[in-house]
């Protein structure tokens, strides 16, 4: 019981934090309309353009706008030495990474994902077509967390380069982009494609708390 | 309770230290003293498991570290160099998440009166990054008493604190070990408290 009463206040915690620094989170989605705008101002005022590549820009835009915010997802708790508290309070560094990866999904990932309905909008993306992107974002971004918090831990063991982390996720989430993008457009395979997202989710999710563990410990180690 | 034999600690083929052995009972005190750059937090590192010893073992209530380590985890309390409080939030919400996340039985009233001794009552609805270093250092040893555990280990814990929070230390120090717990902490100088074990690195 002390266990799951922890859990809940390491969320309570990370809900102050977010909601301290609730301008990140509203920079992080003013950075994804405007980059909208930008897409449309450049390629012009045709509706059916914009409707053939909106879906594509969409997931481009939030897959650049969720790696913004990947330099906090440990930073601040490795620095300021929270993240040795909390595991010195039972929780296993592989632990700690599930739970960040969540915290992430829930503060970073679905303002993105509530913002989606007005991007259609501006994009012409058809109403029709909403369920799918929620559903392929809803899978995709819980993938782009874990892959975000496998390169943001391996980042704080490179204090040089942050770049370099940006690069990993983006990488490995090529075939992401592929299947949710699919999704989209290929309803008739909605099954088969939103079953390999959600087969890429396991395996990083599996993948997620022993590399980000041992980075993490690695990290704390070598301080 | 703890025990600390033949510790020797290598990095990157450099020797930071060899044959420290410790052993921590209820009631002592032990310091760790050594130049900067002695190993010292290294060492206390070492003892939160965070480190790999290169030879030499840690034992818990009689058994290996490792083989013991979430129940020494639930005993000991550990303040690092730096300050864990959040610099965003305010006095009163940072006291409110260790209070709820480390479960704490500490009452209210105890902990205005912790404050009030400590002289951060009249900040509590501040933020913690307007504070000074010295005053958000005190606001670390308020964890102490919030966490209520046998075994503190404290990395220079009297570093850029005034001759009265020294003093406050010190006495705070004796009554923790009065109530038959332990502390190792880590100074570059003399502070002045009774202690059973020095070690020299």
């Amino acid at each position: 019981m002390n266990f799951l009463n922890k859990i809940i206040f390491f969320y309570y915690r990370e809900y102050k934090l977010n909601m301290s620094g609730i301008q990140d989170i509203l920079t992080n989605i003013i950075f994804f309309f405007i980059s909208i705008f930008i897409f449309i101002f450049s390629i012009g005022s045709d509706k059916e353009t914009i409707s053939l590549i909106g879906v594509g820009i969409l997931w481009t835009l939030l897959l650049l706008s969720s790696t913004l915010s990947l330099r906090k997802f440990y930073q601040d708790d490795f620095e300021n030495g929270n993240l040795l508290i909390i595991h010195l309070n039972g929780f296993s560094f592989g632990f700690i990474s599930i739970l960040k990866t969540f915290s992430h999904f829930l503060f970073v990932q679905v303002p993105f994902l509530l913002s989606i309905p007005i991007a259609c909008i501006l994009l012409n993306i058809s109403n029709d077509k909403l369920f799918y992107l929620f559903a392929s974002f809803s899978i995709g971004s819980l993938i782009l967390s874990c892959l975000g918090s496998i390169s943001s831990s391996m980042n704080l063991m490179n204090q040089r380069n942050f770049l370099l982390g940006s690069v990993i996720v983006m990488i490995f989430s090529v075939p992401v982009i592929i299947f949710s993008v699919g999704i989209i457009n290929m309803e008739e395979s909605f099954n088969s494609l939103i079953n390999i997202l959600f087969g890429i989710l396991l395996i990083v999710f599996a993948i997620n708390p022993w590399a980000s563990g041992l980075c993490l410990k690695l990290s704390l180690e070598n301080n | 309770m703890l025990i600390v034999q033949d510790l020797s600690i290598e990095r990157l083929d450099k020797k930071i230290f060899e044959n420290i052995s410790l052993s921590l009972v209820p009631g002592n005190i032990t310091i760790l003293k050594g130049k900067n750059g002695s190993g010292k937090t290294t060492l206390l590192k070492a003892i939160l498991n965070i480190i790999e010893p290169s030879f030499g073992s840690i034992y818990w209530k009689g058994k290996l570290l490792q083989k013991n380590l979430y129940d020494f985890y639930n005993h000991v309390t550990y303040i690092g160099d730096s300050t864990s409080s959040l610099k965003k939030l305010t006095l009163r919400d940072n006291i409110n998440i260790w209070k709820k996340f480390f479960i704490s039985n500490v009452n209210d009233a105890q902990i205005e009166i912790a404050l009030k001794t400590l002289r951060l009552d009249n900040y509590l609805n501040k933020k913690v990054g307007t504070l000074s270093f010295g005053e958000t250092k005190k606001l670390e040893f308020l964890r102490l008493i919030m966490e209520n555990k046998k075994v503190w280990i404290l990395d220079e814990p009297l570093s850029n604190l005034d001759e009265d929070s020294i003093e406050l230390m010190k006495q705070t120090f004796e009554d923790h070990c009065g109530k038959e717990g332990s502390i190792i902490f880590s100074s570059h100088q003399n502070p002045g408290i009774y202690v059973t074990e020095e070690i020299n690195l």
